[in-house]
């Protein structure tokens, strides 16, 4: 039997409660079996269902302070939003192979369109999620969507990416803030100068990594590939090029779990319920391992590694979580509750953003 | 016998110490809350190892069942059983059977009806999508992989026109334009889905005879006629659906390999359906089959002196080829 924390729900707590995360690989793995093999049938069409399934069972193993979370998500709504979806996207396909006029009418719709969507599924997601008894919800308005979602971008795009990390501050604290618990509104305080911080020791490091990849690994491919006239033929130089390249694209899969434990931690230490607040303290050679030996364990198994490999994730990040409450949980009131439409919902999960973080 | 349980009023998040209880279908709340409700109005959560129990009211208020053990003997009490799906996913027969399945399918309708839904795609589209598809493409190769060909026109013409004189052997020739090229990556030819059969100057120097460059020719008009190039971007697209719908969550780089490795399978069969129709234009033209195996052999040759050059290297197993063709003689 698991070990639940020994904390009573009823009583007034002030010490940190961490987060914990029951589900287990063996468990998830057979709901993800059962359920696949379900949507192959029906093709496709269950794939909503099994979805709902498998949110509701993390939800439910997501335990803090003596309660667990609950997904309310319809699958018939999420279903309609995957069809509207699966239409657009093969519609936006079909254009791009027809004309370059009509190709270029469809980007800019979708990139319309696509502030519009990311708004309803932080709607649709915050609303069919509650934790003891009482939903979250999400507000946000139009003009504030197109801002963040669509102007922040553009300019950083226009700025050489120099505006990335202030438009991922603009994103959080936008998604933060509108986020509320009941009627209780959460915030977010990480500066500006806190994600240019994350952003450049991230890039000091990549840079670093490339420079000691290129002076071993490339100093000798070039070296190989300067004394052979007809390069590509010779399997020496071939080997030590793709070393190389394969030495360089490793080194990105490594900084990548570096990256998510940065923000992850900048974002939770800095986000709070107030007066309640959250820390996080992932750390990043734990997350490294994590990542590498899934990815490992994934290949080698032919991808039946994968459910396994998504509970050890969720686990680790969850379990870095904490909950600081100041005072009672018990006083959160539910909001005058609003539906929430899921045609957002099944559009962005087609196009697999990630917005939980 | 009274099960402990929380219970939440979906308006505050308050727990309520309450006890839970059934008689005569129907369920009593006492404790901190008084309240009793319908069987058949609540809503059992689906059953997990680790994760507890909840039951739902109409109004969305909830009880977190405290002691699990008595709540599934009550609820076998009461005849609630769980869907087959939940008893498939909590024993691990089911799931080996769901997996043995998953896996037949996936391997039935990779091996047969993928190909099949693919053909059939492809044979009922509009030539014009067809058409769009590589458009430009042959664009984008001339300004990196080919330059203008340096064989004289008379010589183009010549074999053009011997090409178009050869009956093809089966009905609905599809449109087809001979280019000529010369190429930087060794004798090659190809066929795009616009309908442009790319010829390079290096094959035809390699040929013996103009008899071998005809079969060429029919092997490549043999992909246009079969629609291999769309059927295999339809068929890569579908496998990439695919693995994307089942290892969706873990990154893109091992989502695309398996998709690499399985889009090899089909060129192996489109080259003998290729072949197979070059073969029989051939037949139906009186020209020696053999002459076929014989370019084939001299292209082989030349691939096996330069690991670089690749006419061949999409096309699997030439050998076999070679011997098919020459067995069909």
């Amino acid at each position: 039997m698991p070990s639940h924390p020994a904390s009573s729900p009823i009583t007034e707590h002030d010490h940190p409660q961490h987060f914990y995360f029951h589900g287990t690989g063996s468990e998830y793995f057979r709901i993800w079996i059962v359920n696949l093999l379900l949507s192959i049938i029906t093709f496709g069409i269950y794939s909503a269902w099994a979805k709902v399934r498998r949110t509701r069972y993390f939800y439910n193993s997501t335990r803090v302070a003596g309660s667990n979370f609950e997904y309310h998500g319809n699958p018939m709504a999420i279903l309609k939003g995957r069809i509207i979806a699966f239409s657009l996207i093969a519609l936006y396909n079909l254009a791009f192979d027809i004309s370059g006029l009509l190709s270029l009418l469809m980007i800019i719709a979708v990139m319309a369109a696509a502030p519009w969507l990311i708004w309803k599924s932080l709607q649709f997601k915050l609303y069919n999620s509650s934790y003891r008894g009482i939903r979250f919800g999400f507000r946000g308005s139009l003009p504030d969507v197109y801002r963040v979602y669509l102007l922040w971008p553009l300019l950083s795009v226009c700025s050489a990416m120099l505006l990335a990390p202030l438009t991922h501050q603009r994103m959080k604290k936008f998604q933060h803030e509108e986020s509320r618990f009941g009627s209780t509104h959460f915030s977010f305080h990480a500066t500006v100068g806190r994600f240019y911080l994350a952003y450049l020791t991230m890039f000091a490091i990549w840079l670093t990594g490339i420079v000691v990849i290129s002076l071993t690994l490339g100093g000798s491919t070039l070296t190989v590939f300067a004394d052979e006239r007809n390069s590509m033929s010779d399997p020496i130089a071939v080997t030590a090029f793709f070393t190389f390249m394969l030495s360089l694209y490793a080194w990105l899969f490594v900084l990548f779990p570096l990256f998510t434990t940065l923000l992850q931690n900048l974002i939770w230490n800095n986000t709070c319920l107030c007066p309640h607040r959250f820390t996080s303290d992932m750390k990043w050679p734990r997350m490294v391992f994590i990542a590498v030996t899934n990815i490992v364990a994934i290949i080698c198994t032919l991808g039946l590694f994968t459910p396994f490999a998504h509970i050890r994730t969720l686990k680790y990040r969850l379990e870095c979580m904490t909950l600081l409450p100041a005072g009672s949980l018990d006083a959160f009131v539910a909001d005058t509750q609003i539906k929430a439409s899921a045609t957002g919902e099944g559009m962005t999960d087609l196009l697999d953003f990630d917005l939980s973080l | 016998m009274p099960i402990s349980a929380l219970y939440y009023d979906g308006k505050i998040s308050r727990a309520h110490h309450v006890t839970l209880s059934v008689q005569e279908d129907i369920a009593y709340i006492h404790g901190d809350i008084e309240r009793s409700c319908p069987l058949c109005e609540l809503r059992v959560s689906e059953r997990t190892r680790h994760a507890g129990r909840k039951i739902t009211f109409p109004d969305e208020a909830y009880l977190d069942i405290q002691d699990i053990v008595a709540f599934e003997r009550l609820l076998s009490e009461t005849g609630f059983t769980d869907s087959s799906i939940v008893r498939a996913q909590q024993s691990w027969r089911g799931t080996c059977i769901a997996l043995a399945l998953t896996i037949f399918l996936l391997i039935t309708g990779y091996l047969y009806g993928l190909p099949l839904a693919a053909k059939t795609i492809a044979g009922i589209l509009p030539d014009h999508v067809e058409h769009a598809i590589s458009n430009g493409l042959l664009d984008f190769m001339d300004k990196r992989l080919l330059t203008p060909s340096k064989l004289p026109s008379a010589r183009q013409a010549e074999i053009s026109a011997r090409f178009a004189t050869l009956t093809p052997p089966f009905e609905g020739v599809p449109e087809y334009r001979i280019v000529y090229r010369n190429s930087n990556i060794g004798p090659n030819a190809f066929a795009l889905p616009s309908g442009e059969i790319v010829m390079t100057d290096q094959l035809v120097d390699l040929m013996d005879n103009d008899e071998q460059i005809l079969a060429i020719l029919a092997h490549e008009l043999g992909h246009l006629h079969e629609h291999h190039m769309m059927q295999r971007i339809i068929q890569s697209s579908a496998v990439s659906a695919m693995v994307t719908l089942m290892f969706g969550d873990v990154s893109a780089i091992v989502a695309n390999i398996p998709t690499v490795m399985l889009d090899m399978h089909y060129s192996r069969e489109a080259e003998r359906e290729a072949d197979d129709y070059a073969i029989a234009m051939l037949k139906a033209n009186r020209i020696t089959v053999t002459e076929m195996a014989n370019g084939l052999d001299k292209l082989q040759a030349v691939i096996r002196d330069d690991p670089a050059g690749s006419w061949l290297s999409s096309h699997p197993s030439t050998h076999e080829r070679i011997e098919r063709i020459r067995h069909a003689e």
